[in-house]
């Protein structure tokens, strides 16, 4: 801990030195103590201010420096002495390093009484608001007769005044403990929305829109309409501003109309008292300080990328690879986004590759049931591609093929047959043709692309992702969604790309209907201006954004208020709100996938005792089985919504063994922490679970008949491995989670954005999760990763190309 | 009648010198009033000789001479600006005119409480066995919201306020006339 000592005189024969020296000799090893002289700080002079001079600079310096303070003080006429007095004036005039600061207060006198008065005002003082220290209270350490108190040697004779001294150090360093937590900013947390309220205008009360989202003041919008021009402007522009800058209603006023002034920021603490948070703990924030609010950083580029994702990433390195300058604009601390938590495998048809591999049983069936679908049950666009198709599986049974199959076309069309859903209002919804050619026929292309920048793919596993439906799944060697992020992050960082983090983007410049650059803030809340030729969104779909899904969704039959997601949370959907900003259209906005089976609490998969499905065992709150387990995830996702969300995955010793990613220690601290259940008998485990045991138990007896016969009576699950039946049994409660959002912007196969009539947006483009109509009602496991690869690849070149070399 | 008025601060400008200034004009029928600065007084550092400086000589001589002191003071961090510490210091630890002498305290202020606290210190410090006062007791003077209370000819506007300090002056010159009996 580091303590200063402040010998408050300026005498050169003080007593209060001596004491001071004293206790940072005698408690050099509980502390680290330094002490400073104020005798040179000049008397304090409010029309002279020479708190930027030396040497009160330093010693302000080594003040803000230090975990507490002592101030030792002599007493002349009943007070403080004058040049403690001026230098406390000092320090609390322009700067104020006090502030906040634990400060110990000791003090002499050559009579009896030892300063008493003067460490009474000298408190008092301490406690002005521009010192504002956080003094000790007691602990009063007095040395009256001073002269007298010292040996020849520094040290005080008296042991019990040592001893009580010592007390009161002891005391002072636990007390910086306290004050240091008193320190701590108030932690808010704001409900997210937009709410409504009223400011004071010169024409009467002005309507006014305070946006939240859970940390932050996002946006203060006056609805000035009904107001006369003036300065009054100036305020509705600057006092926002400054607001949401600081993050603090601490504010000063637009001098010459304090009233409107105040008006808006009264207006803006109501409304933060609607969303939840005590407005006087915005009101004791710091000012915003003068940088923060008047200079924004100005930069100028070719291309501005919108979020560091997989998406936005890959269109950057495609900017430097054409010669022209970039800069990607993260919201988060980090790049990434949700392709850093992909499992890994990107789909793409290589057959000459994939034909090196044996075909699997079942899989010739799959493909037979294309052979014999009807027709008429497929979209007039993709028919000609359907028919050729069938040709090739038609050559490729008629061959005996034994090995793995596949082409572009057999991708295309399960894409599409994997995506066309129908919503609850009977609106069908499939993946745009061209949309999806362009996918299916640049996938592989998008993998050799990867490969040229140093992602190295297993040659030896072409694997299937969940929901992937095929095995056409390119897995990087190294580790998951990080081989992708980490190649392209040190492709951007070496080829003179700029990656600006902890930046989220707030608005699109637009003007003359083209856009011409973004608008930021920066950790420091400042603003970030980027002037460019051509600006791609990628900044990831709306996943983490529960009240943003439940806005749009048609799909499901409820959304959760509570839904928890596997998304990163930045992924809010502010591309889709940027892009609306300038006038694009949305499409399938109302078709989002949930990952049925996750944890309900963090929407992580690999939670409790995830086995493979063949071993699923769901029951609902009540203790009945509701659906057919091997269902696909749309199915057991709405199933578990009909019956509340909430439903266990049970289990049994033997049926634990086949968990992933766990292990025996992880599996006894969820038991522990109630995040996992288990006992030895299913009647045990049915009371915990607030489940009749009856109930349970005859639930569990059906499911091991089924499990004996090989067939399901009851929903129809055919694939079984393990029964119920040996103790202890576990139950893990899941309920789905959000995973992925298939609407967005609506783009065209050069990734313009198009606005509501289907006009190109000048200058603006878009790929990835950010952008729709690819995926439509389902997106196929591993479908994304071929997506953002292969969109990033044509925004960046296609931005170049149109805006930087015309 | 002669007095001494002591503007509390070294600043440039300052509402309570304005309130002196007031005064001197004001009371020009009662009292001559001499308005004297803490602006240039050495900083006091406790000198093992006790040797006043020639300002501190001089000021002395000229409160030797008044029947009574008028200290109008700002305040600062709850307390009296330093330079007016400063020099009570001097006049405590060398020539120690002010025992026994009467004093009137003003103060004025930006804020509401106009300089409540400051007083309250001021009075305590005059109390000190070296300097020893004669602070006129039971009442207070305090100017709050100073930058408004005058106009640009230097008059009390504000009625009340002006009212007010006719009676505390009043007050001050029967206490004078009492000391010295
Ligand atoms: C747990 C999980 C596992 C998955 N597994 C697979 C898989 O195995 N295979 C597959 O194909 N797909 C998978 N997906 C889906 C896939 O990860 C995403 O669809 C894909 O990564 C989206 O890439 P993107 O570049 O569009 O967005 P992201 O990678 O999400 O990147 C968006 C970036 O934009 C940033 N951003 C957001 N708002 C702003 C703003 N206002 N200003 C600046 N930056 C902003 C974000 O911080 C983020 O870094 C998975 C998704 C999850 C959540
Ligand atoms: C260092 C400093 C500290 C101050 N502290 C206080 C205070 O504690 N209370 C107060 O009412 N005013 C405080 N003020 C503001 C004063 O009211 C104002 O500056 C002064 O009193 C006006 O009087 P003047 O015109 O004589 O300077 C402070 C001013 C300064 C420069």
């Amino acid at each position: 801990m580091k303590i200063l000592g402040i010998i408050g005189t300026n005498s050169e024969n003080s007593p209060t030195r001596l004491l001071m020296q004293f206790i940072k000799k005698q408690y050099d090893e509980k502390a680290e103590i330094e002490l400073v002289e104020i005798k040179d700080v000049p008397m304090f002079n409010e029309s002279k201010d020479l708190s930027d001079k030396e040497p009160f600079i330093s010693i302000r310096k080594k003040i803000e420096a230090a975990d507490g303070i002592i101030i030792g003080t002599s007493e002349h006429n009943r007070s403080i002495p004058s040049s403690l007095n001026s230098f406390l004036e000092w320090s609390s005039f322009s700067v104020h390093p006090f502030d906040g600061k634990p400060v110990m207060l000791v003090g002499t006198s050559i009579t009896r009484q030892g300063s008493a008065s003067a460490q009474l005002h000298l408190r008092q003082i301490l406690d002005a608001p521009g010192v504002n220290a956080i003094v000790l209270p007691g602990n009063e350490f007095l040395l009256g007769d001073a002269k007298h108190a010292f040996d020849n040697d520094g040290n005080i004779e008296a042991q019990r005044t040592v001893d009580f001294l010592g007390t009161c150090f002891n005391n002072f360093l636990r007390f910086v403990k306290v004050a240091d937590v008193l320190q701590t900013p108030d932690e808010v947390r704001f409900e997210p929305g937009d709410y409504k309220v009223t400011t004071k205008g010169h024409n009467g009360e002005l309507p006014m829109v305070v946006s939240f989202s859970e940390d932050r003041i996002e946006d203060i919008e006056i609805d000035t309409t009904g107001e006369t021009q003036g300065i009054a402007d100036t305020v509705f522009e600057r006092i926002p501003q400054a607001i949401i800058a600081g993050q603090t209603l601490n504010i000063d006023a637009v001098s010459g109309a304090s009233v409107t002034s105040n008006g808006v920021v009264d207006g803006v603490a109501q409304a933060v008292k609607l969303a939840g948070v005590d407005p006087n703990i915005l009101k004791k924030r710091p000012k915003p300080s003068a940088d923060t609010v008047t200079t924004p950083l100005e930069y100028k580029t070719d291309v501005v990328v919108v979020g560091g994702g997989g998406a936005g990433l890959t269109a950057a390195v495609n900017v430097l690879q054409a010669g022209k300058q970039v800069m990607v604009v993260e919201k988060f601390p980090a790049v990434g986004g949700n392709t850093i938590r992909t499992g890994g495998p990107m789909n793409a048809a290589d057959p000459k590759w994939q034909n090196t591999f044996a075909a699997l049983p079942g899989e010739k069936e799959t493909l037979e049931e294309i052979l014999n679908m009807d027709e008429a049950e497929i979209d007039a666009e993709y028919l000609a591609d359907f028919q050729e198709l069938k040709k090739q599986i038609k050559a490729y049974i008629d061959s005996d093929g034994k090995y793995l199959f596949d082409s572009a076309l057999w991708h295309r069309i399960q894409t599409y047959l994997g995506g066309k859903r129908t919503d609850l209002k009977g609106n069908e919804i499939h993946g745009q043709y061209d949309l999806v050619k362009v996918l299916t026929d640049h996938a592989l292309e998008s993998v050799k692309w990867l490969e040229s920048i140093g992602v190295e793919f297993d040659p030896d596993e072409v694997s299937m992702p969940v929901g992937a439906k095929w095995r056409r799944g390119h897995k990087p060697l190294k580790n998951q969604g990080y081989a992708y992020i980490s190649a392209l992050q040190d492709f951007v960082n070496q080829n003179g790309g700029k990656i600006l983090t902890d930046t989220p983007v707030k608005h699109i410049l637009f003007e003359n209907n083209k856009v011409t650059g973004i608008v930021g803030l920066n950790a420091d809340n400042r603003k970030v201006i980027i002037h460019a030729k051509a600006v791609i969104l990628a900044s990831g779909g709306f996943g983490a954004n529960t009240k943003m899904v439940q806005k749009y969704n048609t799909y499901w039959s409820k959304v959760d208020d509570n839904l928890a997601t596997s998304n990163s949370p930045a992924i809010t959907g502010d591309g889709i709100r940027l892009g609306q900003s300038v006038g694009a259209d949305l499409v399938g906005m109302g078709f989002t996938q949930m990952m049925p089976v996750s944890d309900p609490e963090t929407g992580e998969l690999f939670t409790g005792l995830q086995v493979p499905p063949a071993n699923f065992v769901m029951v609902n709150q009540q203790g009945k089985r509701f659906v057919d387990e091997y269902e696909s995830r749309d199915v057991l996702t709405q199933a578990a919504i009909d019956n509340g969300s909430l439903f266990y995955l049970i289990a049994d010793d033997e049926i634990k063994k086949t968990a992933y990613n766990t292990t025996q220690e992880s599996i006894d601290e969820q038991v522990k922490a109630g995040t996992l259940y288990r006992a030895d008998t299913l009647a045990d485990l049915a009371k915990q679970l607030d489940i009749k045991p009856a109930v349970f138990e005859e639930t569990i007896a059906k499911y091991n008949s089924y499990v004996d016969a090989g067939k399901d009576a009851e929903f129809g699950k055919e694939v079984f491995d393990l029964k119920v039946q040996k103790a202890p049994f576990y139950a893990t409660p899941r309920k789905p989670a959000m995973h992925h959002t298939m609407g967005g912007l609506k783009i065209d196969t050069k990734t313009h954005v198009l606005d509501t009539d289907g006009v190109i947006i000048e200058n603006l483009y878009a790929a990835g999760e950010v952008a729709g109509g690819i995926h439509a009602g389902n997106r196929l496991g591993g479908n994304s990763l071929s997506d953002i690869f292969t969109y990033g690849r044509i925004a960046g070149k296609t931005a170049v190309k149109e805006t930087c070399e015309k | 009648m002669k007095l001494i008025g002591i503007v509390g601060t070294n600043a440039d400008k300052s509402t309570n010198r304005t309130l002196l200034q007031y005064m001197q004009e004001h009371f020009a029928d009662q009292a001559k009033i001499e308005i004297c600065e803490v602006k240039d007084i050495p900083v006091f550092n406790k000198p093992s000789e006790r040797v006043a400086p020639e300002q501190i000589r001089q000021l002395t001589d000229k409160i030797t001479a008044a029947d009574g002191v008028i200290i109008s003071t700002p305040e600062y961090d709850h307390t009296i600006p330093a330079p007016l510490s400063n020099l009570l210091e001097w006049l405590a630890y060398t020539t120690q005119p002010l025992q026994n002498k009467p004093v009137m305290i003003t103060g004025a202020s930006y804020g509401v409480l106009g300089t409540s606290r400051a007083q309250t210190h001021l009075r305590q410090i005059l109390n000190a066995p070296e300097l020893k006062a004669l602070v006129l007791p039971g009442k207070e003077y305090l100017l709050g919201h100073s930058l408004q209370a005058f106009n640009d000819k230097n008059v009390l506007v504000d009625t009340d306020k002006a009212q007010e300090l006719d009676e505390y002056f009043a007050n001050f010159v029967d206490f004078i006339n009492k000391v010295k009996g």
